[in-house]
């Protein structure tokens, strides 16, 4: 579960629940999920709201685009129609490593489904985080940070070479 | 440019106050500095003779207290319903209203400065932000969400333009936040920032949504006006839908 996953893929069916691509270690194949976990295993929760009814499957679950494990490069994954409208997200592996998923499609041309997707779609954005060396003026974070606790991490990240 | 900047030490802090108005002076500056330390003698559970102090030992009643005091614990009431607890100044039955006060004192250098008519300034207080307006052509304030390991780095950038960014994190201090419905360690998020048009706000919002752990991303998202950046253990950003349109679209995934 400390592992980042190497690689991912994800189809998105029904309610936009999903995936949470986080820390779970799925295998390289994608998950067609026709009933949605009401969490995903492990990760992140990234819940909506209450789902109006269990009858959204669509008729045909077309397979997502297998991933292999490493493999860099970008991944689309299939555009799944729901009542709401259609859900497609693109991820991008680099080193081995999600680095980032983006939902292409959420349905937006209804109240409903705007409701829907401007609060499940943030929920399917999350990416490892970069170190930059950015201009700023000023920097927002906790003081005083732990150097013990960030050794152990990066300790822990070489070791999983993943750092 | 008259533009003045000091960086001192106050509440056992790193305070920066920085005004780029042309006829900024540095007296304004010390008065900002006088109103800090005016807090620090009141609200500092470090100091004895503060009214904090006072009210952990039962010395004092918080109905008898000052009137700063009693506006900050109204509004410490008023954020713990907010919060639904998850963010309270009584730990453990003892009186602790730093959480909110530092916002708060903040806020109030803040409106020292709109006092003076100065538009382009930003407050810092161990890194927690109030921006108002960058100067001219210059562009939003670039402010950096710091990496919770390589800590001279940042994760991301806010382009912020009259708006409050406050991060509260685990890895400051180990993970010693907790739930304080269960009692629980946070171990969910390492540093987790609030953008919104309120310090105050967006300091208590980090704080407790940084305590509730994986739904806390919801709850801000919940709220109107505010964006959520976090960061958990195996150093992964999760982020509210607002937040994207907020930052440095040159870096990072943009949305």
């Amino acid at each position: 579960m400390k592992r980042a996953v190497t690689a991912f893929v994800a189809t998105v069916v029904g309610l936009f629940w999903v995936l949470t691509f986080k820390v779970t270690p799925h295998q390289a194949a994608g998950v067609a999920a026709a009933s949605p976990p009401p969490s995903a295993s492990g990760g992140q929760p990234v819940s909506a709201s209450p789902t109006p009814t269990s009858s959204t499957a669509p008729a045909s679950t077309p397979s997502p685009t297998p991933v292999k494990k490493g493999a860099d490069g970008t991944f689309t994954g299939t555009d799944v129609p729901t009542i709401y409208g259609d859900v497609q997200v693109r991820i991008v592996v680099s080193g081995g490593r999600l680095s980032d998923v983006k939902a292409l499609q959420l349905p937006s041309d209804r109240a409903r489904s705007a409701e829907i997707s401007q609060y499940a779609g943030p929920a399917l954005r999350s990416e490892a985080i970069q170190a930059q060396s950015a201009n700023v003026d000023i920097v927002s974070g906790a003081t005083y940070t732990s150097e013990a606790y960030a050794e152990s991490l990066n300790g822990a990240l070489q070791q999983a070479h993943l750092g | 440019m008259a533009a003045v900047r000091s960086v001192r030490d106050v509440m056992g802090m790193p305070i920066t106050v920085d005004v780029r108005d042309k006829d900024a002076e540095e007296r304004v500056l010390e008065e900002v500095f006088a109103d800090l330390m005016l807090v620090d003698q009141i609200f500092s559970p470090f100091i004895p003779a503060s009214e904090t102090s006072r009210i952990d030992r039962g010395e004092l009643q918080p109905d008898d207290a000052g009137p700063l005091m009693q506006q900050v614990l109204k509004l410490c009431r008023l954020y713990e319903i907010a919060t639904d607890g998850y963010f309270s100044a009584w730990i453990a039955g003892r009186l602790d209203p730093s959480g909110l006060v530092k916002g708060w004192a903040i806020e109030r250098a803040s409106s020292i400065l709109d006092g003076y008519g100065y538009r382009h300034y930003f407050v810092e207080a161990a890194g927690d932000i109030r921006t108002r307006h960058p100067v001219g052509t210059g562009g939003p304030w670039r402010i950096g969400i710091r990496h919770p390991v390589e800590r001279n780095k940042v994760a991301r950038v806010v382009l912020a333009n009259d708006l409050a960014v406050a991060t509260s994190g685990t890895y400051e201090k180990g993970a010693h936040v907790r739930d304080p419905h269960t009692g629980r360690q946070v171990r969910e998020w390492l540093s987790f920032t609030v953008i919104g048009s309120e310090i105050v706000k967006a300091d208590v919002y980090a704080t407790a949504a940084l305590a509730m752990g994986q739904r806390g991303v919801e709850f801000i998202e919940a709220l109107p006006c505010f964006e959520a950046y976090a960061i958990d253990p195996q150093l992964r950003a999760t982020w509210t839908s607002g937040f994207s349109a907020l930052s440095d679209s040159g870096e990072g995934a943009s949305g």
